[in-house]
Order: C-alpha cells, then structure tokens, then sequence
C-alpha cells in the first residue's frame, strides 16, 4: 500500500467529487460511468450498471463501465476486502441521483412541467402529457457537473427481485473467446520477453555468459540491469533457446530480517484469574499452512515504454499503485504512465503485486519496443508471494452455566501487506488479526498477534486472516460447545448479542435440517463470522470413508449482506468463496524446502476439480433491504474451513486442528477418537 | 527451422501456417491466428484451460503437436457461435451466469460440447467426469453443472 504521489489519500465514504469524473451522457444516450475499481470476476462491472441504470432509469445494458483506467477514473486505493460495493458503488449511486437531479432540472426549463410531475424511464424525461426528451437531447453541448452531494444509503429505490435474471456484462465476451486477459493482448511490433529468476529471491548476480544467448536467432536483447536479466525475443522458441543458453553465477544476498510485530488487540483486566477461576477449561492450538492464490492464467502483461510516456495492458488490484511504481521507475510522472486493466484471471490478493508487469517494463524499455511477459505455471507457484502461514493458540474459561468467562487467544502469523506499511502501527491488527476477536461475549479476554517474517514471501489473500482466524476460533467455540455438552448452534446463539447474528444461524439450521441425525459416517458443522460488516453463518455435511477419505457433500449458507444489488451475483460470489475455501481447507499445502516454495504444478498443488465439487451449496440471502449494502466477495470463504472441520468432527470424533484436513486424517489413522482438547496445566 | 507450410482447418477455414516440428497447437493458435480464447494455463495438459475440439473431441491444445492437428478439423470456442447467436452451450453458460473471472470457461465449454455431442442427456456424474479435468479457481462448479444440464434439455 503504497501512499500515490500525485493525489492525496482520501475517504472514498465522504469525499466530494465532481460529478464529471463519474458519470456522463454520450451523444448516443448511453451512460458512461467510471470507477477506480477493477473487475476479477466478483461481478462489480455488473454491480455498477445495475446500480446506476436503476438509478437513472435506464436498462442496464445501455450503461458502460469504465474501471481502472489511470487516465481516466477516479484515483482509487485497490480493489480489496469486498468494499467495492459499500464505497465505490455508493459514490456511484451519489453521482447518479445527482445526475436524475439535474436532467429533471434542464426538462422542466425545456418543458415548462414541474419536476415532481416529471417521469424517468427509458433514458428519457416525459412529462404527462407525453411530450418527452431524451437525455442526450437534454445534455446536448453542455455536460453535466458540479459536486455530488452526500445520499442516504440505501436510497429508496425498489428492492431487485431475488430471483432476478442471471447477468454478467462481460458473459458474451468470456463465451465468445473475445475477452482479452494480458495474455491476450496483440500489439504492433510487441516482441517477447522473460527474465532469469535467481534459484531464490533476493540474490545476488555474480556472474553472467550471455554471448550464447546474444548468438541464438531470433533475440534481440539481452537485458542486464544490477541482479535484473532478462531476455526480448521475436518470438517464444527463441526466448527459451537464449534462456537456457544463460549461464548465471548467483549468490546468496543475507538481509536482515525484518523484525517482528507484537500487538496486543484486546487486553481486559483479571483474564487470568477468570481462566483458573473457571469450571471448565480447555486449551487447543490450530494451524494452516502457506496456500498459493492458484490463479488458473499465471501472470502475464504488456508494457510499451516509450521516452514520454508507458502504457500498460496488466491484470492488477492497484492500477494507481502501479501506474506510481512504473513512474518511479521510469522517471517519468504518474500522468505519463497509462494503466489499461485488462480481464483478469481470478486473483483474490495476488492482484496486488504487479511483478510481471514491473519486469515487462524494464524489458520493453531496453528494447524500445512492446513487449509482452508470460509467466509459467512452476514460475507462478515458485515466485508468487502466498498467504501467510498460520499458528493460534487458544484457551478459554466457561462457568457451570456455558457461558465464557476467560479466553485468551495467540496468533502468529506473516504479514498480509507488502511495502514500508507492511507494519505501521495498527496495520497487522486490522490485516493479520482480522476477525481474530470473536463476536461473543467473551468474559475477560486477552488477544495478541505476533506477524513475524516468514521464510517465504507472503501477501494479501481472499479475507486476509480471517479465514485462518475464524477457522481457529469457530473450531475452539464447538469444541467449547461439545464440553459444556451443548448443541453447537445453542451454545453460538447464547453467547452472541447481535440480533443480525443469530438470524443467520437460525437460517442454517433451518436450511440445513440441522436436528435431523444423519447416517452413520456422517456429520454436520456449524460456524459464523462477521466480515466488514456482512453476517454470514454456514453449516457443512461431510462423510468420512472407513480410509479415512473425507468429502464434503452439502453446504448451506445464510448471509446478512444488507440491501443486495444484484442477488444472483451476490449469490455467485459466495458460492465460489465456499467452494474456493473448501478447497484451502481439503486439500492445499504449497511444499516448503530450505525456505524455498517447491510446489510447481498443479500435480504437486492440487485443487478442488468437478469430482471434489460438493452436491449442493445453497445460499439464502436474509439481510434486511433498508440496511446499507456490505461485500459479498469474500465472506463465503470465511467460515468455511471451520464449518467442514467441525462436522469431520460430527462424523467420526477426529478433532481437526491443522490443515488441510486430508493430510490431518492421513497422518492421524491409529489415533482414533478424539479425547477432546488437551487440559490446559 | 521451419519446416514445410502445415495445412490446418480451423473453424472450417483452411489455414497455411508455418511452424517448427513439434510446436504446440495451442501457441500457433494464439501467437500466429490471433485466436485467444484458449487459454495458457499450466502447459502439461493439467488444467483445461487450453481446450479445443479435433474431430469432435476435447483435447488440451497445449499438448497437441500441430502435425498431429493437420488435416483434421479443429474448432475453438472462437467458432462456436453462428453470427451473434450463441451456441446452444454458451448460452446455456450465460443463462446460468456459469462464471465469474472467465478464464477457465471456454475450456468448459469445449468440454461440454464434446461430451453433449457424445452423450446428449448426461447424468450428474458423467458431467463431473467429463469435466473433471478443467480446474475453476473462482468455484464455478455448481453452476457449471446447471449449465450443462440446461444445455441437455
Ligand atoms: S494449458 Fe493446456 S491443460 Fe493447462
Ligand atoms: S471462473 Fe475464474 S477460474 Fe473459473
């Protein structure tokens, strides 16, 4: 997170723009409108169109949206933690009301009607005597602008149907094949490029041969810049011809480490006394490992550097914090640098590090020409930052009644942020100590976290900690729940105070026949979380195979999302984040060797295929319309690893307490069943 | 290097296309005919990504020599649709917002198309078999399913 050097840093909630950075009205009648955010496949294009169309009255394929592009959208911070909608799209919807006002405005001059007996429909004004104008008619010349007021969320327009029609503005493109990733991107005279990675990041270049490479037919420059070597090429047989033909001397280049943070998130008084003073005490540690983003297209972008200026055609969550790197780089100013988004494969944090697109422009500026850089399937696993790896320790205190009386809670953890804020103060806690406070009444409580460097480079990641710190802690709360002898759903509901809470759990064990008993193999977990604002409880059912082999067969999921804008999408979001967590929490692992990442295919990493896919995952929506929208785009992934260990548990007695859980099982088979958490001394 | 012109017949074009012996579909397709839609993925046939249908069935491009391709009648999902109307596949997809980011989706398609072709009314398990070697980050699967039953009706 890098502060931008042209524009000062800015709430998004609360600052006035101008509308002429937002919205306008073609001189077909089309509404363009921009937005600093970028599109992965959460469907915010759509989310956008849906909102502003509504808005102005218009169907919501005659509304463009322009995302990311540097040049001209509204400088914006990154697309991260599913806030696209509550900021993003209520300074759109802000835009668009201010918009309706001043066309209803310039039709009441030209028609003589009062605004209050003026309609909107159709991208046209019309007053009741059916004499109309459109919008381009009344923009004509003169567009619209001025400062956009402050709206009330969630405004008062009719809430969409939750059986509304499936929509994807780019669905036409994808299917088609016309959708363009940086992969895909064709350029005049764009040539080829690839750079030799050092065995292990951060060495040194000692030694280098490249007069084999320099001989091989096709190349067109060796490029050697400090430890920086890489190779542009007419075409890609002869860049990895001259590749292998480099002969490089590297050296190990120690750093200091960076030193470690120690926050302390909650600190009541007497947590200890209450801790021993308690009839019921129990201690348990969790663990997750490094798991790799596992996008399915590896990096690639394209660079054309010219002396005056560079664009750039890049799949990235920052096009601002990239279009202030590459200026640095270069020299040059952010309005020379012009980032293009481009479709990207889905990133969930990865996007926010643009290391192929850094080492494009360092190659296309050695070769004055575009050039174009594809990462390989192993260089994606071997070279990409991952999450970071996970430890909590938990104990906790209950009364003779259930309730909680003491917890105390250790997390260590890597750093989720990349850069000089990687450890600002307060950083870590709202990063790596996401969702690490349960939203219980706790007793007297006691939560620290520890972000310590890892032995592997590390970054954001779908939720940051919450995952890893839901699955600890929703795992600690059953096994609570199971030695006060307490239904688990019960013992959440009593401990909770939030009314938005308890309907979600009410909702799942609902959906989920939850007191239904299920066959023998067979079992049923519950877990809930509160993520940026969105409520979300899901229930698991699992069967565990005699071998141990553990598939998970349904999973039912209620969110709180507030006032949804388009439920299909909404609904599409949180199925693939419990899909894509169930996947972390099954089977996922990158193999670590002298701190370096040895996964390099999806052999060595695999991921949930179709076979793994469960029966169902049903979604209800139970959020309440007049409630402000939050984001979808990562709550489904938060309880999920929690939910699936509980109901293992359910199944067959094995408390699951590292992931995943198929190596958990594995490594477990003549442990038999679970005494429980250990006493804590 | 080169080798003597190949003769391909993609999406019921004839195309002359030059390429080193033993190059792989998947790059002549992308690099020299401007076709994009299938995707580098992994390179080693280990994501479906990449798919495309040689005579009628779904193979990994990237691991299709274009020797092995010439003469045979190769179509991407560039050559499904007939003008602007959708192959019965894609639009089944796009009614049931079968995606999210995309880029694993025109190698699904592919693969449904092949496995429709062959088996027009597939039960659930025969679609996920089918299907099972194209890899989904973003968790499409269910709705990929629907998609393919829908397709089937
Ligand atoms: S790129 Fe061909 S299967 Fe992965
Ligand atoms: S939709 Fe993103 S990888 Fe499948």
């Amino acid at each position: 997170m890098k502060v931008p050097v042209t524009q000062p840093a800015r709430s998004a909630r609360f600052a006035a723009e101008r509308l002429e950075q937002r919205i306008a009205i073609g001189r077909d009648g089309r509404v363009i409108a921009r937005s600093g955010k970028v599109e992965y496949g959460q469907g915010i294009r759509t989310g956008f169109a849906r909102i502003v169309a509504d808005e102005l009255s218009v169907p919501v394929e005659t509304v463009d949206i322009v995302l990311g592009e540097t040049d001209s959208v509204p400088w914006d911070m990154g697309t991260t933690g599913s806030m696209s909608t509550a900021t993003d799209g209520r300074q759109l919807r802000a835009a668009a009301v201010q918009t309706r006002t001043l066309l209803l405005d310039r039709a009441t001059t030209r028609l003589g009607t009062p605004s209050s007996d003026l309609t909107l429909k159709d991208g046209r004004v019309i007053a009741p005597d059916g004499r109309s104008l459109s919008y381009e008619d009344l923009v004509g010349d003169e567009p619209l602008t001025g400062d956009i007021p402050e709206i009330a969320e969630p405004g008062n327009l009719p809430v969409p149907a939750a059986e509304d029609r499936p929509l994807r503005l780019e669905a036409r493109a994808i299917l088609t094949g016309e959708a363009k990733y940086p992969a895909d991107i064709r350029l005049p005279n764009m040539r080829f490029g690839h750079v030799l990675h050092p065995p292990r990041p951060g060495m040194k270049l000692i030694a280098l041969q490249d007069a084999a490479a320099h001989a091989v037919p096709g190349v067109m420059a060796v490029v050697r810049e400090g430890d920086f070597i890489g190779i542009v090429a007419e075409h890609e047989d002869a860049l990895f011809h001259a590749l292998h033909a480099l002969v490089a001397e590297w050296a190990p280049n120690p750093v200091a480490p960076n030193a470690a943070y120690e926050a302390v998130m909650r600190q009541d008084e007497g947590v200890e006394s209450a801790l021993s003073g308690a009839s019921l005490h129990l201690k348990a540690a969790y663990h997750a490992p490094h798991i790799a983003h596992a996008s399915i297209l590896p990096r690639a972008a394209v660079a054309d550097v010219r002396e005056d200026g560079a664009d750039l055609y890049v799949a990235t969550q920052r096009p601002f914090g990239l279009r202030d790197e590459v200026a640095a780089l270069l020299g040059l100013s952010a309005g020379q640098i012009h980032v293009h988004p481009q479709m990207m494969s889905g990133q969930y944090g990865r996007g926010n590090t643009e290391d192929a697109a850094i080492e494009a422009v360092r190659l296309s500026r050695a070769a004055k020409r575009p050039v174009q850089v594809q990462w390989s399937r192993a260089e994606e696993f071997r070279l990409s930052p991952h999450r970071p790896v996970f430890d909590a320790e938990i104990e906790a205190g209950l009364d003779a009644d259930g309730a909680v009386v003491g917890w105390r809670c250790a997390v260590r953890t890597n750093s989720y942020i990349v850069g000089s804020q990687a450890l600002a103060p307060g950083v870590p806690e709202q990063t790596a100590g996401r969702d690490a406070e349960p939203p219980y009444r706790l007793g007297q409580a006691e939560i620290s976290l520890r972000v310590e460097p890892g032995d592997v480079p590390t970054i954001s990641f779908r939720s940051l900690g919450a995952a890893p710190n839901v699955f600890a802690v929703e795992s600690f709360i059953d096994e609570l729940a199971h030695a006060a002898r307490q239904d688990p759903v019960a013992f959440r509901l009593a401990l909770a105070d939030d009314p938005r809470l308890w309907r979600v759990l009410e909702a799942v064990r609902t959906m989920s026949h939850w007191h239904t008993p299920r066959e023998a193999g067979r079992g049923l977990g519950v877990a809930c979380a509160i993520y940026h604002g969105t409520y979300i409880a899901e229930a698991a059912e699992v069967s565990v195979a005699t071998d141990g082999a553990v598939r998970l067969e349904s999973v039912w999921c209620a969110v709180d999302a507030g006032r949804l804008v388009h439920p299909d999408g909404a609904r599409n979001q949180i199925e693939g984040g419990v899909q894509q967590a169930a996947s972390w929490t099954l089977l996922e692992e990158l193999k670590v060797k002298d701190d370096v990442v040895i996964s390099s295919s999806w052999r060595d990493y695999p991921i949930a295929t179709f076979l793994d896919a469960p029966r169902t995952i049903e979604v209800r929506f139970v959020g309440d319309p007049e409630t402000a929208s939050t984001g979808v785009g990562e709550p489904g992934s938060v309880p999920t690893a929690a939910a699936i260990a509980n109901a293992v548990f359910a199944a067959c007695g094995q408390r699951i307490r590292r992931l995943p859980i198929a190596a958990a099982l594995l490594s477990s088979t003549h442990s038999g069943h679970d005494a429980g958490p250990e006493p804590a001394a | 290097m080169m080798a003597a012109p190949i003769r391909l017949n993609v999406n019921g074009a004839t195309r002359l296309v030059e390429a080193a012996p033993g190059s792989s579909l998947l790059s002549l397709l992308r690099d020299d005919l401007g076709l994009t839609g299938a995707h580098y993925g992994c390179g080693h046939g280990a994501c479906g990504a990449c798919y495309v249908l040689i005579d009628r069935r779904a193979v990994p491009a990237c691991v299709t020599s274009v020797e092995h391709a010439a003469g045979k009648e190769i179509v991407t999902v560039e050559g499904l649709a007939q003008g602007d109307v959708l192959h019965p596949v894609q639009q089944a997809f796009l009614e049931e917002d079968a995606m999210q980011c995309g880029a694993c989706t025109s190698g699904m398609v592919i693969a449904t198309v092949a496995l429709l072709e062959h088996t027009p009314h597939p039960d659930e398990d025969e679609i996920r078999a089918a299907l099972a070697p194209h890899l989904c980050r973003c968790g499409i699967y269910g709705r990929v399913i629907r998609a393919v039953k829908r397709a089937a009706r």
